[in-house]
């Protein structure tokens, strides 16, 4: 510390210290911000496809709900002080909880945040199968729109042979080529169901009408999210598939309002979804820092810390006192 | 180095023509002689000027495309995303300078940029100029003249922000009409006539562009210039120092050093607000989609300098709006919209006045106050500032709510009370902080300062070498004002009489206020200088070294 | 200005009375008449720090780099307007590079000359500071009272001051002129009449979902125990006249003032909405089958408060967090806004459509003085 005690006199000690805490701050300021893309990789869950398959198994379905649903929501689904009555919610309702990994909750109490989802795509095909089964009162609730795209192709859905299960090295690589080639092939047959779906929307007036009229006041216009009251939240749909966004909209998870077929008809609904997650993936013409997309405060946080800061940056230099007058 | 003393012949030509007809020479000497002094917060202003000047050239640019125009037309332009949007013809110009015109894109954020920067340096210039007690006689009229840049640059700003017409500048002119209805008796007159009927109407945008570009840009332009033409003839304040006084400037002169550092100065405000323009998006209105007076977005926030309104447009409750024989008197619209702004203003344009009428004191000032010597007025500097911070704040409330996981309810609550407490608090805590150093101050005079160099006595005994101050120091610690008033040694007269004036309620206040603003307060003037005695060793003796602290 | 001059010189030797006992003025009263003679820049060697040769030469050096650095910066500047042509930029992508590219040469080209500048003053040319004297700002007594004495002369001359019939009808001559840039504006827009109450709503107009054309009907709302949607009154070809034409169907001042929340309310066990107390008969008989609907413009300023709650049935105004009760009238339960959302009375037309039965119970829109009056 004996450098700092000789130059704490010195006449540019004043101007250091401040810039070090501007800096401090900013730093401060950029930890706090919700880091982008965050769970971009988290987004890739594992494509719900399956479900349609014959192979559900209702009765793995049922221990799983006996296991991680029915503490909370009663084994015949009638709910209990912890969980509401999920009778009547739909499978929609169901797969949108689960797959944003919302549900299992281990706090009935308070709001989820998205997660990665706890089961895998198989155990929740047959969880579901087994609500439809058992629990459901009759086709109550919205059903799961199978034919909007789902996640991503999960990288945990495609293990990566263990070398031990092989003889040889090269059988051995040869499983691992496969499972890779399998992999990519799932997602590129899931880009391009996805982008069929964003192309199938033509009307950009419609889907930004209904998104900014119906949606933006809480998820903002960005899709960012927004403040609620009671200090709950509406949540970021970044990380949101089509799927899932189109599951909350008739499904209405939490606090939010539903909007089903027939209110906002399902090609309505593809339009609003394409918009929105055209934006999301629009690049910044602006500049490559968008600064979340958050806008005015963080535009005006910028002006003082860097803007103004690194101008009187420069005036201290060009002021600064010259060692032939001291 | 040359030395020449005879300007070269193509110079000397232009010089004579212009001196024949114009008699320069002499006020051209004179003004190339003016003296500058040096300190970085002396150029916050000019940072000020500098955006203005980015602000116009940017701004004559971009009228090149932009139509403001609110008909409603269908997007066919280059921006693929929006094509076949209905909008205004404002919002599909914008998109056109951004993604059809080279460079527009730039120049644009470049306009927002500077935009920013250049009220946030118009609030730190005013700042500095506040607590340095600049605006002092005989600055009173420039301190006005800088309120009003202040005030015009901040409705300049709104209505800039306006004209693009996207969703949130829409939602800004819809705030702007909500607050203009508020209005007993007139307001409803006033929306109809600024916006041509009912909003949005068809002609609001034509008619800010037009306040934006030229009205209010000239009376900005007209009132920059006169602060600059005042500033000249009457000097700039210098801070106290060996041979700063109240009749004699030190710095540098314009010519040849101030000229060439101010003018690297411009390119450094430039390339700074360049910069940001090129890697940081502002205002990206095409992605925002244009505005439609039913959509709305959370999160929606003004731009930087509008906050503290916004921010008190939130927290004011609505307990008081009444109505009065059936009309409605919305207290916390009319409040909050217009009332803060005036108080604002109106407190900034009086302080210089009400200061003087405190003190009584109408002596001219040039030389700066350093902000502790003045604990009051700093006090109640940083107790403005708080208010304003909070207000800005609670401009944000709901990102601050999300962000931190409050209870959106509760920071309104928190915001209304912290409001209220923030300044009371702040005053104190500075004033106490002033005080104090005012006291580390005499000390400092009086025995010199803390070397950091720790030494045994003989005895064993622990010390800190004290060590003379520069003469540079001695200076502006000695120099310290007294404060006083005026107020405080008239009212008694010889007899013991109390004057009439001081017996009066507006007399009886005033000597109120005195006392406040001038208790406390650290005298120097008994204090002999630690170094006085010594002030022409330039190195410090033995026995000084040891001198033990006090 | 002018006439100041002299005060305002700054040959030290001019002002010596004004300066004593300063310790600026001791200086330059002292002349060193040597030092005076082996300097010949404009100030006194007693001021100025000539820097070393060899400090200059390094500055000259630092500075002329600097200087090349923005002449390339300038250089790449012109070249970047030409790498992407105007049909490139409209992809976003290309534009975001475009744009850094041209922002980035052009902040170094100016950065350049600055920091050129900068080191140019600070090492190449003395270093210095001279003392001034500030300017003795009131005039002196003796030209005071001359200027009085100059200026009460001449008025009087002008008889201005003794002349009121001519100096009374002047100021009345001016006055009607004074008045005429305020009456001017008068046609700057309509008075405001009724238009701030009425709206297009009216007994059997239908409701559309913003954004599409398609009408609604209740049946619509009923697989939603939580609906909400925004919408807007259906206008038909002879609202607006023949030729006015407006992409949305509707203009924009229409769906200013008439855009409204649907709200469809949870119906409890016995099949019956729980409405608050402030739902009264008449308030009750405005819905339809549990679905509300409250003008979507806030009462406050004015935005669209469209954040509705479905477990709290909250209404709030994501601008300045007005927030009001679906359930109960749409009653002011936090913020700054005073008066309720206005309530638009529903129904069903005779081909099972929904319908306005008449305009909103209140002016809609932020608050104004005469709100309430008809």
């Amino acid at each position: 510390m004996k450098w700092i005690t000789a130059r704490r006199r010195h006449p540019l000690a004043g101007y250091v210290v401040v810039i070090l805490a501007l800096a401090l701050f900013g730093v401060g300021y950029a930890a706090l911000a919700p880091t982008a893309d965050q769970a971009q990789a988290r987004t890739l869950a594992a494509d719900v496809s399956s479900q349609d398959d014959a192979d559900v198994d209702v009765a793995e379905g049922r221990d799983i709900y006996d296991q991680t649903c029915a503490t909370c929501h009663n084994y015949d689904g009638s709910g209990t002080t912890n969980g509401p009555d999920l009778r009547d919610v739909g499978p929609a309702a169901i797969d949108f909880q689960v797959s944003t990994g919302r549900m299992p909750s281990m706090d009935p109490n308070a709001q989820m945040p998205r997660r990665h989802m706890v089961m895998s795509e198989e155990e929740l095909a047959n969880l579901i199968a087994y609500y439809n089964a058992e629990i459901r009162n009759g086709d109550a609730g919205a059903p799961i729109p199978a034919d909007v795209p789902g996640h991503a192709p999960d990288r945990e859905e495609f293990p990566t042979p263990v070398r031990a299960d092989f003889e040889d090295e090269e059988s051995y690589e040869e499983a691992v080529e496969e499972a890779e080639a399998a992999y990519e092939a799932a997602i590129e047959e899931y880009e391009a169901e996805f982008d069929a779906y964003i192309a199938g929307a033509d009307n950009t007036d419609m889907g930004m009408k209904l998104y900014l009229t119906n949606c933006a006041h809480c998820h903002s216009w960005s899709g960012g999210g927004g403040a609620l009251t009671d200090g709950r939240w509406a949540p970021e749909i970044h990380d949101a598939s089509p799927r899932q966004i189109y599951e909350a909209m008739v499904s209405g998870p939490g606090a939010m309002p539903m909007f089903s077929d027939t209110v906002i008809e399902p090609d309505e609904k593809q339009e609003l979804i394409s918009y929105v997650k055209t934006l999301q993936t629009e690049p910044n013409a602006g500049g490559p820092i968008d600064l979340q997309r958050i806008g005015q405060v963080a535009e005006g946080f910028i002006s003082w810390t860097i803007g103004l800061a690194l101008i009187v940056a420069c005036a201290i230099w060009i002021t600064a006192k010259q060692r032939a007058h001291d | 180095m040359s030395k020449t003393t005879q300007a070269p012949k193509a110079l000397r030509g232009v010089g004579n023509f212009i001196d024949d007809r114009f008699h320069l020479a002499k006020m051209g000497e004179k003004n190339l002689r003016k003296v500058f002094p040096n300190h970085w917060s002396f150029m916050l202003g000019e940072i000020a000027l500098y955006s203005f000047i980015i602000l116009l050239v940017t701004g004559v640019f971009l009228t090149l495309w932009f139509k403001p125009s609110m008909v409603e037309v269908i997007y066919d332009g280059s921006y693929e995303r929006l094509q076949g949007v209905p909008m205004s013809e404002a919002y599909a110009s914008t998109l056109y300078i951004d993604f059809e015109v080279r460079g527009g894109f730039l120049v644009r954020q470049i306009h927002h940029w500077a935009a920013l920067i250049f009220l946030a340096a118009l609030v730190v210039h005013m700042l500095r100029v506040f607590f340095t007690g600049a605006f002092r006689k005989p600055r009173e009229i420039n301190w006005l003249i800088g309120v009003g840049i202040f005030s015009i640059a901040i409705v300049e700003g709104l209505f800039g922000y306006s004209l693009p017409d996207d969703l949130p500048s829409g939602m800004g002119v819809r705030i702007l009409q909500g607050v203009i209805l508020s209005l007993p008796l007139v307001g409803t007159y006033v929306s109809m006539f600024l916006f041509g009927g009912e909003f949005p109407g068809e002609d609001i945008i034509t008619r800010l562009y037009m306040l934006h570009i030229l009205l209010l840009p000239a009376l900005l332009l007209a009132l920059i210039v006169a602060h600059f033409m005042i500033l000249w003839h009457q000097k700039h304040t210098q801070y106290p120092g060996l041979g700063h006084t109240n009749k004699t400037v030190v710095g540098t002169p314009m010519f040849p050093a101030f000229a060439v550092k101010a003018g690297g100065f411009f390119f450094f405000t430039f390339a700074v607000t360049a910069g940001l323009s090129a890697f940081v998006q502002i205002n990206p209105i095409h992605l925002f989609g244009p505005f439609t007076p039913t959509s709305i977005t959370s999160g929606l926030q003004p731009d930087w300098y509008m906050g503290f309104l916004e921010g008190s447009l939130r927290i004011f409750p609505n307990t008081l709006d009444f109505d009065i024989f059936g009309y409605a008197v919305p207290v916390a619209v009319l409040i909050p919209g217009l009332g803060v702004m005036g108080l604002l203003f109106g407190a900034l344009g009086a302080w210089p006045f009400i200061e003087q009428w405190i003190t009584g004191d109408k002596r001219a000032h040039n030389v700066a106050d350093r902000p502790r010597n003045v604990p009051v007025r700093t006090g109640l500097g940083v107790a403005g500032i708080t208010a304003y911070g909070v207000l800005w704040l609670a401009g944000s409330n709901d990102i601050l709510s999300e962000t931190f996981s409050i209870n959106l309810y509760l920071t309104t609550y928190i915001f209304r009370v912290l409001v209220i407490l923030g300044p009371i608090i702040a005053f104190i805590v500075t004033k106490r902080i002033c005080l104090g150093l005012q006291r580390r101050d005499r000390e400092t005079l009086e025995h010199g300062y803390e070397s950091g160099v720790i030494q045994q006595l003989p005895s064993g005994e622990f010390i800190e070498v004290h060590r003379e101050s520069s003469d540079e120091t001695v200076e502006i610690l000695s120099s310290k004002p007294t404060i006083t008033s005026t107020a405080l040694d008239e009212t008694v007269d010889d007899k013991g009489v109390e004057s009439p004036e001081s017996r009066k309620g507006m007399g009886k206040l005033r000597r109120r206020l005195a006392l406040w603003y001038t208790r406390d307060n650290v005298s120097v003037a008994d204090v002999e200088a630690h170094s006085g005695h010594h002030l022409h060793h330039s190195h410090s003796t033995e026995e000084q070294d040891k001198e033990p602290a006090h | 200005m002018t006439d100041k001059t002299n005060n305002d010189n700054n040959e030290p030797d001019e002002t010596p009375e004004r300066v004593v006992g300063t310790p600026a003025a001791e200086e330059h009263t002292v002349a060193e008449a040597e030092a005076e003679r082996s300097h010949e820049g404009p100030y006194k060697a007693s001021e100025t720090h000539q820097r070393p040769e060899e400090q200059q030469r390094r500055g000259e050096k630092i500075a002329s780099l600097w200087f090349i650095l923005a002449f390339l910066g300038g250089i790449g500047f012109l070249v970047s307007y030409f790498v992407y042509g105007p049909e490139e930029i409209a992809d976003p992508r290309i534009s975001q590079f475009s744009n850094a590219l041209l922002g980035g040469t052009l902040t170094l080209s100016l950065f350049g000359i600055g920091a050129g500048m900068t080191v140019w003053a600070r090492n190449v040319m003395p270093h210095y500071e001279v003392s001034s004297p500030y300017d003795e700002l009131p005039s002196d007594e003796k030209e005071k009272s001359s200027f009085s004495a100059f200026f009460m002369r001449s008025a009087d001359e002008s008889g201005f001051t003794r002349r009121p019939l001519m100096r009374r009808t002047l100021i009345a001559a001016m006055l009607p002129l004074g008045i005429a840039p305020i009456i001017l504006l008068r046609d700057t827009g309509p008075l405001p009449g009724d238009k701030l109450k009425v709206t297009p709503w009216a007994d059997g107009r239908r409701m559309i979902v913003e954004g599409t054309h398609r009408e609604i009907r209740p049946e619509d709302l009923a697989q939603d125990p939580y609906g909400m949607i925004s919408a807007l009154p259906l206008m038909h070809e002879d609202d607006y006249g023949e030729n006015v034409h407006y992409p949305h169907g509707i203009s924009l001042n229409d769906q200013a003032k008439s855009v409204i929340l649907l709200i469809k309310m949870p119906t409890g066990e016995d099949g019956q909405v729980e409405w608050g107390e402030g739902m009264t008969e008449e308030r009750r008989n405005w819905t339809h089958e549990g679905i509300i609907a409250y003008s979507k413009i806030c009462t406050h300023v004015g935005c669209p408060a469209a954040l509705y709650e479905r477990t709290t049935h909250r209404i709030l105004c994501p601008c300045h967090q007005s927030t009001f009760d679906a359930a109960n009238a749409a009653e002011v339960v936090f913020g700054p806004a005073h008066r309720p959302l206005p309530q638009l009375p529903i129904g069903v037309d005779s081909e099972g459509y929904l319908v306005s039965t008449g305009d909103f119970s209140e002016a809609p829109g932020p608050t104004f003085w005469d709100y309430a009056k008809d």
